[in-house]
């Protein structure tokens, strides 16, 4: 399976994720747990702990909120009805399971992919040569934020402007380690390319690996995972054009 | 017939630009590792195997031994690779591509002295162009060019630094029972113990990964030990609960030290975050103009990041220097500086110590270490030894 | 438009926004600093205001993605609010560049000026991110202004507009703040940088 593909199936099954109703998330489900099976493998029960991880907080702060606090769902409150909170339970219970299923399909895809280098990734998606530099540029600008970060952290918890825990000092003080961050990650790019790049040519390194292009954009797996989702898609839409639950 | 160019010069005598214009004279084919913070890197990769994949000659390779081996994880973080590691990568780099001429600009100096050997040995055998300058050494055999002039706008004023010491009384450090783990099961420290005695100098060492970076780390708390009794003479001392009192450290990037874009800005934020600790007076503005324009800034309304970067690296020392705290750290302090200046500095730390301070440094440079009378704190194997 | 020096502007203020989690996180902020790259995007490459947005909504896009993908897949719903403050930016706030770098300091205008930035952000913010916290997040993101939700929801006001109101509530704090530390950091930008970013194209040989 290429990028390519696993972004386009993703898109698809996000967005019907959108639009559909019950019967359309478990059709949407089983998609889902087949793709992730068949192309995740090993790393499934990966996928399963983020989008637990990132679903369940978001779920128990919903229910505190529409069932514990509002007590009926926005329909009840839209049509001025009195509503129940088992209404209101029912509510959250279908958009967590969009969220649950939006997060599980984006984890799958990124997880795909994991072996691939950052290089190689972006190498193999279909994109103007322009965003593929961006992309590669802020990947590694990304590392070199974060190592500034560790080492700024240190220097001004030891200067004592900043402190290791949450304080009123950090709340007036800790926007300095952003400043410090973003002044050491300037004075390195501008020395890159002031002398490195210039001297090297080093970014014409780059465009000839960005767009060597030696597989089809999709390729057959793609091509079948696609048509799976454009399927699903379609039948949700009908179904939910003819009206069922 | 391979050219061996070698820049020789002071601190600010056009030593970088003349070594750029080196290399353009080289042709385009010249491949740069500058001085500065990750100027080894090509700041287009965020992995080892990406960076070598991306200067790897396709179809057009030079014919030459490769450069040493990659012992990191072709998976790692370019980034999070030592200044030292970062520059044998960049070797390595330039080793399977297909530029034909190196230019090197005082990086080597970030080498521990084994691979400072093999880099020196493999530039002097190769068959391509190399032009370098380099403060530590001055290879013999090669074409030297000697630039005499220097700008003297940052020039360092040793004499008046000295006696503008203020008498300090350093804590005895005792270290002991040290545990900590980044990761459960991989100890960093297991029951190490030291100590670090007032007036004298210590130098860290220990091979890369070892842990003298997470001991400053703990000492200055931002890390939490998993266990650790540390004494301040006898007083019980968790930086990590109560914020650093004992140590001003300057890093190995002095860039990623600031606390403002100006030294006013940086030594205000520095003052108040010590408010009421009886050290005011020496942190008063007219004290901290006099002590940078001994290191070279005439103005604390100077923007730090403008600087040239020998000169940023040091402004660094002001901190330190400035008597706020009575532990002196400095990580590196030698890259990039000429000989002049690194006798200097260590007669200065010579000073700081007669003067109750106590002083602890990280170096790679052994000439530099021999100067500053000083006991070795070594770290590896969980231990401080 | 895309200089090599533009594209490094885009990258690094992308970067910023994604990896400025990581300093909240370390400094126990309860805030978002998740547009700030956004916003300074735009004041680097003002004076010319077409690339100035384009540049910031990009570096936006970019940042949205990447923390999709890495830490937050909920973010990429918001893409229609990084439009909007990138629109604000290029065009509104990137005007008082020249206060912003003022040497020394103008305390009341610069103040003046980041707090009525921060004000029409947040409610642009607000108005665009309505529709996606209201019918996506069904009126929860998880934030504190939840309880803000619920509280209006309570009072009988309809979903969209009980979103709305919380929105209108927390959003101009979040952006006012963002908009200052955007503005911070553009003052202590070194000159140079900012002089590479600003230079036009050269226009290739006819």
């Amino acid at each position: 399976m290429t990028p390519n593909g696993a972004l386009v199936f993703a898109a698809i099954i996000i967005l019907a994720t959108m639009v559909s109703r019950v019967s359309g998330l478990l059709l949407l489900a089983v998609l889902s747990v087949l793709f992730v099976v068949i192309e995740v493998g090993r790393h499934a029960t990966t996928v399963l702990r983020r989008a637990l991880a990132l679903t369940i907080p978001l779920a128990l702060f919903m229910i505190a909120v529409w069932v514990g606090v509002v007590g009926r769902a926005p329909e009840d409150i839209a049509a001025d009805q009195p509503g129940s909170r088992l209404s209101a339970l029912a509510y959250v219970a279908i958009v967590c399971a969009r969220l649950f299923l939006i997060v599980a399909i984006t984890q799958a895809g990124a997880l795909r992919f994991s072996a691939l280098t950052p290089l190689q990734f972006v190498k193999t998606l279909r994109m103007p040569l322009t965003f593929k530099r961006l992309a590669v540029l802020t990947l590694s600008l990304i590392e070199t934020l974060h190592q500034a970060i560790d080492r700024a952290h240190t220097a001004l918890i030891a200067s004592g402007v900043i402190t290791r825990r949450l304080s009123v000092r950090n709340l007036l003080h800790g926007w300095v380690l952003v400043q410090t961050v973003w002044l050491t990650a300037i004075t390195s790019v501008t020395g890159r390319m002031r002398d490195k790049w210039p001297i090297e040519n080093t970014l014409n390194l780059l465009d000839p690996l960005l767009t060597e292009q030696k597989a089809p954009r999709f390729d057959a797996r793609d091509k079948t995972w696609i048509a799976l989702g454009a399927v699903a898609a379609t039948v949700i839409v009908w179904a939910d054009v003819h009206g069922a639950p | 017939m391979a050219r061996r160019e070698f820049i020789a010069g002071r601190n600010f005598s056009g030593r970088s630009q003349a070594l750029i214009a080196q290399a353009k004279r080289f042709g385009p084919q010249t491949y740069f590792i500058g001085p500065y913070a990750e100027a080894a890197l090509s700041g287009l990769s965020s992995m080892v195997a990406d960076e070598i994949e991306l200067y790897r000659a396709k179809g057009n390779a030079v014919p030459r031994p490769s450069f040493g081996q990659i012992t990191v994880d072709p998976h790692r973080k370019p980034q999070s690779l030592s200044g030292g590691e970062q520059v044998m990568l960049a070797l390595h780099c330039f080793s399977v591509s297909a530029y034909t001429a190196l230019a090197i600009d005082t990086a080597l100096e970030q080498l521990d002295t084994r691979n400072r050997r093999e880099a020196f040995g493999y530039l002097d055998e190769g068959a391509f162009d190399v032009a370098l300058t380099d403060n530590r050494t001055r290879p013999t055999q090669w074409n030297h060019l000697e630039l005499t002039t220097t700008d003297l706008r940052y020039a360092c004023d040793w004499d008046q630094l000295g006696a503008a010491i203020v008498p300090n009384r350093a804590p005895l450090i005792t270290i002991r029972q040290l545990s900590f783990s980044y990761q459960p099961g991989r100890d960093i420290f297991r029951d190490a113990q030291a100590t670090l005695e007032p007036g004298r100098a210590h130098r860290l060492t220990g091979p890369n990964g070892a842990g003298k970076t997470t001991l400053l780390k703990i000492l200055v708390g931002a890390l939490v030990p998993r266990t650790a009794r540390i004494l301040l003479d006898d007083v019980a001392y968790q930086p990590w609960r109560s914020g650093n009192v004992a140590l001003a450290l300057a890093t190995q990037n002095p860039d990623q030290q600031w606390c403002g874009a100006t030294l006013r800005e940086d030594m205000a934020r520095r003052r108040a975050a010590l408010a009421g600790r009886g050290i005011q007076k020496s942190l008063a503005d007219q004290r901290i103009a006099k002590l940078a324009s001994t290191l070279g800034v005439s103005s604390v309304d100077q923007h730090l990041y403008e600087l040239p970067l020998a000169a940023r690296k040091r402004i660094s020392w002001l901190w330190p220097f400035a008597g706020a705290h009575p532990w002196i750290m400095l990580d590196e302090p030698t890259i990039g500086q000429d000989d002049e200046t690194c006798a200097a500095l260590a007669h200065a730390l010579a000073l700081f110590c007669e003067a109750g301070y106590g002083v602890m440094f990280v170096t790679h440079d052994d000439g530099f270490a021999a100067a500053v009378p000083h006991c070795v704190l070594h770290v590896e194997n969980m231990q401080i030894s | 438009m895309f200089t090599t020096p533009r594209l490094i502007a885009i990258a690094l203020c992308a970067a910023l926004n994604f990896a400025l989690g990581s300093v909240v996180f370390l400094v126990k902020l309860p805030i978002y600093l998740d547009s700030i790259g956004t916003i300074l995007c735009a004041l680097l490459i003002y004076p010319d205001r077409k690339a100035a947005f384009v540049c910031s909504f990009l570096a936006a896009m970019i940042s949205t993605i990447l923390t999709t993908i890495f830490i937050n897949p909920f973010l990429i719903w918001f893409s229609g609010t990084e439009l909007a403050i990138a629109l604000m930016a290029a065009l509104v706030i990137a005007r008082s560049d020249d206060v912003f770098r003022a040497r020394p300091l103008p305390v009341v205008k610069f103040g003046a000026r980041v707090v009525f930035y921060g004000i029409l952000t947040g409610v642009a913010a607000a108005v665009v991110s309505a529709p996606v916290v209201a019918y996506v997040f069904g009126g929860v993101t998880g934030s504190g202004s939840a309880f803000l939700v619920a509280f209006f929801l309570k009072a009988g006001e309809h979903l969209m507009t009980a979103v709305l109101h919380s929105g209108f509530t927390a959003e101009p704090i979040d952006k006012t703040l963002q908009v200052l530390l955007a503005a911070l950091l553009y003052r202590a930008t070194p000159a140079d940088f900012i002089a590479m970013v600003r230079a036009q194209p050269v226009p290739a040989p006819t």
